[in-house]
């Protein structure tokens, strides 16, 4: 009886506490709009009364204050790094594409080390499936917008870095104005989409573009358009087809992984700007997390005949980049629809239907993925043995009952078509469906409690 | 790998979506001594089934891009043969 009331209590003021929260982000964003707009406003006045402007408004620092050695000693010490890098630093501005697993390292080296103007894009808000990797965000910042977020974070580590937030999609229309204003590129973004439309503006406005990519195990970084070096198409001219693309969200990723590489992005972006070592342009840096390997590759200067690139450039305007790609210029899956609406069935209607109904209802997730999570009396076959056919042996009895319905599903109900058209081909008179968003439409529809990934 | 002439033995690296595809991080392959670079993508392709990658990868040898795949290559016994596709996510 006493704890039903604690629980009832726990429950309430986690929930008051939770709106008081948001109400607080919302007041906290409307100071933060306010203050911005001042500021453009006396910047615009600034500039209109003719003073005297640098493109981000500041003159050029040329002298480092008391804070500035103090804080910055450790690095000012490097015989190669100095008080002229130092400087080098304070009067530059970045600008980080996505932060996620990339850019929240990237950003949090950068701010550190004294970049004095950074720029951050992303169009995405802070989820509970980013903290693993992305680490600037934090639960109270659930559901704000990362740049917002990523702001937040970075000011508390340096109050002295100037940070404009870009809460917006980078596309073809925006690219060019953003981009301008900005020393140095560091793509940290998720998707191919936004990858060549960022080499193509960096060739197009001469910025260098630090560019890193992470997935599972793996981490890839290099520098384009940097003096002689050559461009993301120089290296690769047609972009692979969508179906050979994994995501983050799908092929999964180590934080410390993209931890690696965003922390080498920032090293690489404070090469360019204080004109420290050999910038890692011309090379590939390829990164094996699980046998904790790097190799350097040399890659081709540019292509003679590159599109954008080369002396005589067939593209010299951005283009529409998702077309380009197939694909949308955000990791978010894309539904899929390979079946008839005759061939599927919602998770309601499967629910009512079919779930007390003797079946065979098949999981084709990675095994990895099944462990996490499953429907009752579902059965693991990985969607790779659905195709080799290595599931007919260990199911020859069911599969010999034509009467027996077959349910196919999958995360979002995806892979499970795939699975459908596959079994379907072998056994044509069989009931086979799969379930229409698969467990993601399960948890939303259904069973609110399942957990989903 | 079909060959006519001498042929040696390469080690073959497989990354990101390759080693995916390949089903192996490594593998030794026999080459001729001397090959025209679309050719032996094209063989690798087929033998470790990177059809959907053939033309979006970067292929290297000891730690070079071939930036011409209508050039010969020449190998030697233990020469190292990488095969890159491009990663996008972060």
């Amino acid at each position: 009886m006493i704890k039903s009331e604690a629980d009832s209590e726990r429950t309430k003021l986690e929930r008051e506490i939770s709106e008081l929260r948001a109400a607080l982000n919302r007041k906290e964003q409307c100071l933060r709009d306010l203050s911005s707009t001042v500021t453009a406003a006396a910047r615009a006045q600034n500039q209109s009364e003719g003073n005297a402007m640098k493109s981000q408004g500041e003159s050029a620092h040329t002298k480092l204050n008391k804070d500035d050695v103090a804080r910055y000693s450790r690095q000012l010490i490097l015989p190669s790094f100095g008080v002229q890098g130092q400087l080098k630093l304070k009067n530059s501005s970045v600008l980080i594409v996505g932060l996620g697993g990339l850019g929240c390292p990237a950003a949090q080296y950068l701010a550190a080390a004294g970049c004095g103007n950074l720029g951050l894009i992303d169009y995405d808000d802070v989820e509970r499936s980013n903290f693993h990797r992305q680490i600037l965000h934090s639960e109270a910042r659930c559901g704000m917008s990362k740049a917002e977020s990523a702001r937040i974070a970075l000011l508390e580590l340096n109050p002295n870095c100037e940070i404009r937030c870009h809460s917006r999609l980078l596309y073809s229309q925006n690219a060019m104005h953003i981009l301008r204003g900005y020393d140095v590129v560091l793509d940290c973004s998720d998707n191919l989409p936004t990858r060549y439309l960022l080499s193509d503006a960096c060739v197009m406005l001469r910025k260098p573009l630090v560019s890193g990519s992470a997935l599972k195990m793996d981490g890839q970084l290099t520098v384009y358009s940097y003096g002689n070096g050559p461009c993301y198409r120089c290296i690769y001219p047609v972009p692979p087809p969508p179906e050979a693309v994994t995501n983050c969200g799908d092929g999964g990723v180590l934080g410390a992984v993209t931890g690696t590489i965003g922390a080498m992005q920032a090293l690489e972006a404070i090469k360019v700007i204080v004109g420290l070592g050999d910038v890692l342009a011309g090379r590939l840096l390829i990164f094996d997390g699980s046998s904790g390997t790097f190799r350097n590759v040399r890659i081709r200067s540019k292509r003679p005949n590159c599109h954008v690139c080369s002396a005589q450039p067939i593209i010299t305007e951005l283009i529409d980049y998702e077309i380009f790609c197939g694909m949308h210029a955000t990791d978010k899956n894309n539904p899929m629809q390979m079946l008839a609406a005759d061939e599927r069935m919602s998770v309601e209607e499967y629910r009512e239907k079919l779930q007390a109904q003797p079946h065979l209802l098949i999981d084709v997730r990675p095994t990895a993925e099944f462990e996490i999570c499953q429907l009752p009396k579902s059965v693991n076959v990985p969607l790779v043995e659905i195709l080799d056919d290595g599931y007919l042996k260990r199911f020859s009895n069911h599969l010999e009952d034509k009467a027996l319905p077959i349910v196919l599903l999958c995360r979002r109900g995806n892979d499970s078509q795939i699975a459908v058209q596959h079994v379907r081909n072998r056994f044509p008179t069989h009931f086979v469906r799969d379930l229409i968003g698969g467990l993601h439409a399960w948890a939303s529809n259904i069973d609110p409690s399942f957990p989903i990934y | 790998m079909s060959t006519d002439g001498p042929v040696v033995n390469v080690h073959v690296l497989f990354f990101a979506k390759a080693r995916e595809l390949a089903n192996s991080s490594r593998s030794n392959v026999d080459v001729p001594t001397e090959i025209v670079a679309s050719d032996l993508l094209d063989q690798l392709v087929s033998r470790f089934g990177l059809t959907t990658i053939r033309d979006n990868l970067i292929l290297a040898h000891n730690e070079s891009y071939i930036d011409n795949l209508s050039d010969s290559i020449l190998f030697k016994e233990g020469d190292e043969l990488a095969i890159i596709p491009p990663l996008s996510g972060g």
